[in-house]
């Protein structure tokens, strides 16, 4: 606290990085949505705390995701950066607020922060192995476009029909049409297969909140299988 | 409260375990190890449910704590007290009332909703322990699926009972994939674990191992085409309130062979007999 006060005076109000106000009682709040939203895949949540710098590339990041961050990380995890969410600042914050370590290296990252547009289904994160398949990368990714059906997604174009634990039917979520977003989707459709290895992804659009984990089934709305 | 933090356990301690329990519910019924603790109570009593207890809980939950379904014995007792003390929550007897559940032994009569939490105290998470003692091997056999010995032990039940005598901690498979130690629930419970609207959470704290059944999932009890599971059944009521379909105590009342049946859901009774009076 005392630390993120002498920070503020130092920086102007518009590229503070906001940290939780009340540290013990935000992540509790922020964790429960975080936990709901993994629990119910493809329920939209939003996490209401200070959104980051709204300046490239930090407002890409957005609060929701922000929020997930400082959360989450601490000094026992390692989070790794997409080019195009880097910046010195990001970094700064991010070491400041949390303690995380920055790597280079996808396959060690706790948390890798991309967009949908910097998803390569090449690179390399942690899958987890069969014998420990939690030791995998959580993807949080900032997205343009995050509805669902209850949200009045229209189902009938872009949208993905997640099944599987969490979904009392079925449900369907909408994170965009842009190739990026069709790769990542793929990438997370694929996790069935190499099942309990893969890959859990958390979506963020702004304040807004949807996740994925891996035991999910994804098709398209338009029922073509993905795997 | 002076001298904890919200809770009792610190905020890294709550990271770390909140991170495992994401993982959780990302594969369900995998046991993920987490950093346990030592907590101001023994081992086998509840200090894996408590620690996840604390580590999902907020100053605005209204938690709830059974032991064997009962709210008024020790386990309970203690647990609630501890839970009002360090992080100064509500509490309440009423299974509908409640957000965070923790529980010993029993799946609440009263049908959970969805956005409740039911936090489970696991004595030993590992099913195939008792056939198999090496946590290596155990854990390769979760990798590869080899569940067979699990079903030769059921058969031995049927060799030797001619039925399966397992009633409690009977194992289940999550989503057809992992299986998994419901807790020493009695078997009874066991098709409440099914498609549930509420978030399953267990905790092993002797053990530091965590899982998960996410709300909705399948949960079936490993059985044969010819000796299908099925829970037990009684012709007894209960004596209080008339239930003819409850998990039932019996009670002594006296030297003499005296006994009565009664709920072992405390609340589900209460709740039972205030509406029929």
């Amino acid at each position: 606290m005392d630390k993120a006060m002498t920070v503020k005076t130092e920086t102007t109000r518009d590229l503070v990085w906001p940290g939780l106000a009340d540290p013990a009682h935000d992540s509790q709040r922020l964790f429960r949505q975080i936990l709901g939203a993994l629990s119910e895949p493809g329920t939209l949540t939003t996490l209401a705390l200070p959104a980051p710098p709204q300046v490239a590339p930090s407002d890409a990041l957005g609060a929701a995701l922000w929020g997930v961050v400082l959360t989450l990380c601490d000094l026992e995890t390692r989070v790794w950066i997409a080019a195009d969410l880097d910046s010195p600042a990001l970094r700064e914050a991010l070491t400041f607020h949390t303690g995380a370590r920055i790597t280079d290296d996808p396959a060690s990252a706790d948390f890798a922060l991309l967009t949908h547009e910097s998803f390569d289904p090449q690179t390399p994160f942690a899958v987890g192995s069969d014998t420990y398949p939690d030791r995998g990368t959580t993807l949080l990714v900032a997205v343009e476009r995050l509805e669902n059906d209850s949200n009045g997604a229209d189902d009938a174009d872009h949208g993905w029909r997640l099944s599987g634990p969490g979904i009392a039917e079925s449900r369907v979520l909408d994170i965009g049409d842009g190739a990026g977003c069709r790769a990542l989707m793929t990438r997370l459709a694929g996790n069935r297969a190499s099942f309990p290895q893969g890959l859990d992804a958390i979506f963020g659009c702004g304040a807004q909140l949807a996740a994925i984990p891996r035991s999910t089934c994804i098709t398209r709305t338009d029922s073509q299988e993905m795997n | 409260m002076d001298g904890y933090n919200f809770a009792y356990l610190d905020e890294q301690t709550k990271r770390m375990i909140r991170r495992a329990l994401l993982k959780g519910v990302a594969i369900p019924g995998y046991q993920v190890p987490f950093g346990g603790r030592e907590m101001p109570m023994p081992y086998g009593w509840g200090t894996g449910g408590v620690q996840l207890t604390a580590s999902i809980l907020g100053a605005y939950d209204i938690l709830k704590v059974i032991d064997q379904g009962a709210d008024d014995t020790t386990n309970a007792v203690s647990i609630r007290h501890f839970f009002q003390r360090v992080a100064g929550v509500e509490t309440t007897t009423a299974t509908t009332a409640a957000d965070v559940i923790q529980t010993r032994h029993r799946i609440p009569e009263t049908p959970l909703r969805s956005g409740q939490i039911l936090v489970f105290q696991v004595p030993i998470p590992e099913p195939l322990r008792f056939i198999e003692p090496s946590e290596q091997e155990t854990r390769l056999m979760h990798a590869l699926e080899e569940y067979g010995v699990m079903h030769v032990k059921l058969y031995e039940d049927i060799a030797r009972y001619g039925h399966i005598a397992t009633t409690y901690a009977y194992p289940v498979k999550v989503d057809g994939r992992y299986v998994m130690d419901p807790s020493p629930i009695p078997k009874f419970d066991n098709p409440k674990l099914d498609g549930n609207p509420a978030l399953m959470l267990f905790g092993a704290g002797r053990e530091k191992r965590l899982y998960a059944i996410p709300p909705y999932t399948r949960v079936e009890s490993l059985d044969f085409e010819d000796h299908p599971f099925e829970v037990q059944s009684w012709e007894h009521t209960c004596a209080l309130c008339g239930s003819d379909h409850s998990y039932l105590d019996e009670v002594i009342t006296d030297d003499k062979g005296g006994r009565m049946f009664v709920c072992s859901d405390t609340d589900y009774c209460q709740t039972r007999r205030g509406e029929v009076a």
